[in-house]
């Protein structure tokens, strides 16, 4: 399965290798929101995140679906 | 410096009434309970100003408070604390400024100036180590931020030298009128107007004393120890990379994003407009204080256009949230030359923003009419009448004059049904987060003792969203990842531990970022105990910090705002009408009578009246205060 995902400022960096060039990752399994940062981008839990998916705001046990437009944010300072 | 080191333990009284100054010592004890910044000027203004006067009488006083940490050799110690009763609110004021101005004040071997009465004539203060100046500023009247601040220091032949002035709002005593240290400003709650009441332009101050701790060995292992803490902080690098403007898209996802006077938590708009600034406006980052490791600071342009604007520090998120989401602007253009004006003339961007988007609000409701706005169009997200509002309001011309005292005196005047569109709490307009994107801010904003501001309610969204401790669950602060940022249920009682050990950096004069940064208190009474010889720890500076809240808070009773006065708006309790959150239920604010009870219960405050109890003031020391 394939889904767009876009990762913002301090998150950027965890991209690098993940995320092909036209901004998709390859899924080999259902995968949750939760799973996509943990198992395929390796973003520590610690960090507190929030999604959109198809930018609309979703949990983190949103099952994801071919297709999907995933874009992750993280505060830096919350401004 | 002598006596107790680093603090010079001198306080610099300036009386403006018969141009005079004297130079006092303060107690060492004193020193040890309430450390500096907003700390000792709690205990200052609690017990020289009488209740119930006139914030723009020449009984105010205005305190520049360093703390014990303000110095370029502490990271982030680039900081100064203005405090005083507040033109806006009636109640507890203070505002920070990031800068030189501290660390200068501090090298001249002063903690406070502690500034009195009300001169005659316009003048500006000189000082200059142990010489003090009152000259006079007739000619500086009527100038802009940047052009006092270049004068002064050609008059004085020193291009260096550090200075606050106000800007035009201040001689007009708009109420959020700001001081300002070039293009930094101590916004918040009017202290420009204080300042201009007093008639006093500008401060101009430069200091050649050198910071002596009592254990230099142990001074330097503990500056050690944070600067590893700094150079593997990932939130040093992000913030230095983006500043924090770089959090608009994040927080507008978040919900944390008050959109068109709050009617919203979130717009969908922030990407776009980041977008347009990163690629037209932003120049490069920059130091607010000589050597800040972090350097949020941003200089942004535009290069062309009807909203042509030189380079200056700005873009800051507050600032700009306030001129695109809270007005629905959508012109990034127009919100970086608008908050640019706001600098030059100084007044707070954020109470501008907040004061226009209630304009435009009571405009589409028919409450002003346009011959009323002076024949402008005051459509949302007009971006067109930004900076002319700007202006109105610096000058107190047409509309502006009504404008100019904030929204809750504006919606006095114009009438019952504008209340429902002036968002404040205490009196101070709300700033660029919003609580229905974790309760915790709830009940932050609702009790901060200077109102709704961004500073001390900045742990809320910080710890819902961001997932940020600040080493504070020693103290009792769950790990916020094992709560929702939904739930209502126990914030009441974290929100009382994340005031007390937040408010330490204002306390000890340095700046908020760097407890997120990864410094934490036990950081900070490592550094304090080497510097003065006193045996500290984290807890030390927590039990202080809950001190300091609490005096604030009896200045504020004694001026009849308590209880009453700890609400939250119900717009910003409500569902949202539009946005990527108008569906979710989750976000609305259920039980926020239920939330204060659990906060005032974790104080040790009085259920029905929220003032301290006796014991809790007995326990703090407060009860002979």
């Amino acid at each position: 399965m394939k889904v767009k995902v876009k990762l913002y400022t301090i998150l950027k960096k965890y991209a690098k290798g993940k995320i092909l060039g036209d901004g998709s990752i390859i899924l080999k399994k259902v995968t949750t929101l939760q799973e996509l940062t943990n198992d395929y981008l390796a973003i520590p839990n610690k960090i507190g995140i929030v999604f959109l998916v198809n930018n609309t705001p979703q949990d983190k046990d949103y099952i994801l679906c071919e297709g999907d437009e995933v874009k992750i944010f993280s505060l830096i300072c919350g401004g | 410096m002598n006596n107790i080191l680093n603090y010079s333990s001198n306080q610099l009284r300036i009386s403006l009434s018969d141009a005079s100054f004297k130079l006092e010592k303060i107690p060492e004890k004193v020193l040890q309970n309430y450390l500096g910044g907003v700390g000792y000027a709690a205990k200052v203004l609690y017990e020289e100003l009488n209740e119930g006067i006139d914030p723009l009488s020449p009984e105010n006083k205005l305190i520049f408070a360093t703390g014990p940490l303000t110095s370029y050799q502490v990271p982030g110690g680039g900081s100064i604390e203005i405090c005083f009763k507040s033109p806006l609110t009636k109640a507890w004021g203070e505002s920070r400024c990031g800068g030189d101005f501290g660390p200068e004040l501090k090298k001249a071997s002063y903690d406070f100036l502690i500034v009195e009465g009300k001169s005659s004539q316009p003048v500006y203060l000189f000082i200059h180590d142990k010489q003090v100046e009152f000259r006079n500023a007739n000619h500086l009247v009527g100038k802009k931020v940047s052009e006092k601040t270049r004068i002064i220091r050609e008059e004085l032949e020193d291009q260096d030298i550090s200075i606050m002035c106000i800007g035009i709002a201040g001689e007009n005593l708009v109420s959020i009128a700001s001081i300002m240290s070039e293009d930094r400003a101590a916004g918040r709650c009017g202290a420009g107007a204080v300042m201009g009441s007093k008639n006093l332009i500008a401060i101009a101050v430069k200091g050649s004393d050198k910071l002596q701790p009592k254990n230099p060995e142990d001074f330097n292992i503990a500056l050690k120890e944070v600067r590893k803490v700094l150079k593997e902080s990932e939130f040093v690098k992000g913030l230095r990379q983006f500043g924090t403007i770089g959090d608009m898209a994040g927080n507008d996802a978040a919900g944390d994003w008050p959109t068109k006077n709050w009617q919203s938590n979130s717009w969908g708009k922030a990407e776009k407009l980041y977008d347009h600034y990163l690629k037209n406006n932003f120049v490069k980052n920059k130091m607010c204080y000589k050597g800040c490791p972090i350097a949020c600071g941003r200089v942004a342009k535009v290069e062309e256009g009807r909203f042509k604007t030189p380079q200056h520090e700005g873009a800051e998120y507050e600032s700009v949230s306030a001129f695109t989401a809270f007005v629905f602007n959508q012109d990034m253009d127009a919100a970086i030359h608008s908050t640019y004006l706001c600098n030059e003339l100084g007044i707070d961007t954020i109470s501008a923003g907040a004061v226009i988007a209630f304009a435009m609000e009571c405009y589409e409701h028919k409450l002003i009419s346009k011959e009323e706005a002076d024949g402008l169009d005051l459509s949302w997200g007009n971006p067109e009448v930004l900076p002319i509002l700007v202006d109105k309001i610096v000058q107190r011309e047409g509309l502006g004059n009504l404008l100019a005292d904030g929204v809750a005196r504006a919606a006095q005047k114009i009438g019952p049904q504008a209340e429902e569109y002036a968002v404040h709490g205490k009196g101070l307009e709300g700033p660029a987060h919003d609580p229905r994107s974790g309760k915790l801010l709830a009940v932050t904003y609702g009790t901060a003792n200077r109102g709704m501001c961004h500073i001390h309610p900045l742990e809320g969204m910080a710890y819902d969203s961001g997932k940020i401790t600040w080493g504070m669950t020693p103290y009792g602060v769950p790990d916020p990842n094992q709560l929702d940022r939904w739930d209502e249920k126990g914030k009441g009682a974290i929100t009382k531990t994340l005031q007390d050990g937040l408010i330490m950096p204002d306390v000890l004069g340095v700046c908020k970022f760097f407890m997120y940064a990864g410094i934490t208190l036990e950081h900070y009474a490592k550094i304090l105990s080497a510097l003065t010889g006193w045996q500290l720890n984290g807890a030390d500076l927590l039990r202080i910090g809950e001190r300091v809240n609490n005096l604030q808070r009896l200045f504020n009773i004694r001026e009849g705002i308590g209880r009453k006065n700890d609400l939250l708006h119900e717009r910003v309790k409500s569902l949202p009408q539009f946005g990527l959150y108008h569906k979710e239920e989750k976000c609305a604010i259920k039980d926020y009578e239920g939330m204060l009870k659990e906060y005032y219960q974790a104080r040790g405050w009085d259920s029905q009246t929220g003032i301290p109890k006796q014991e809790k003031l007995r326990e703090l020391g407060l009860n002979l205060v």
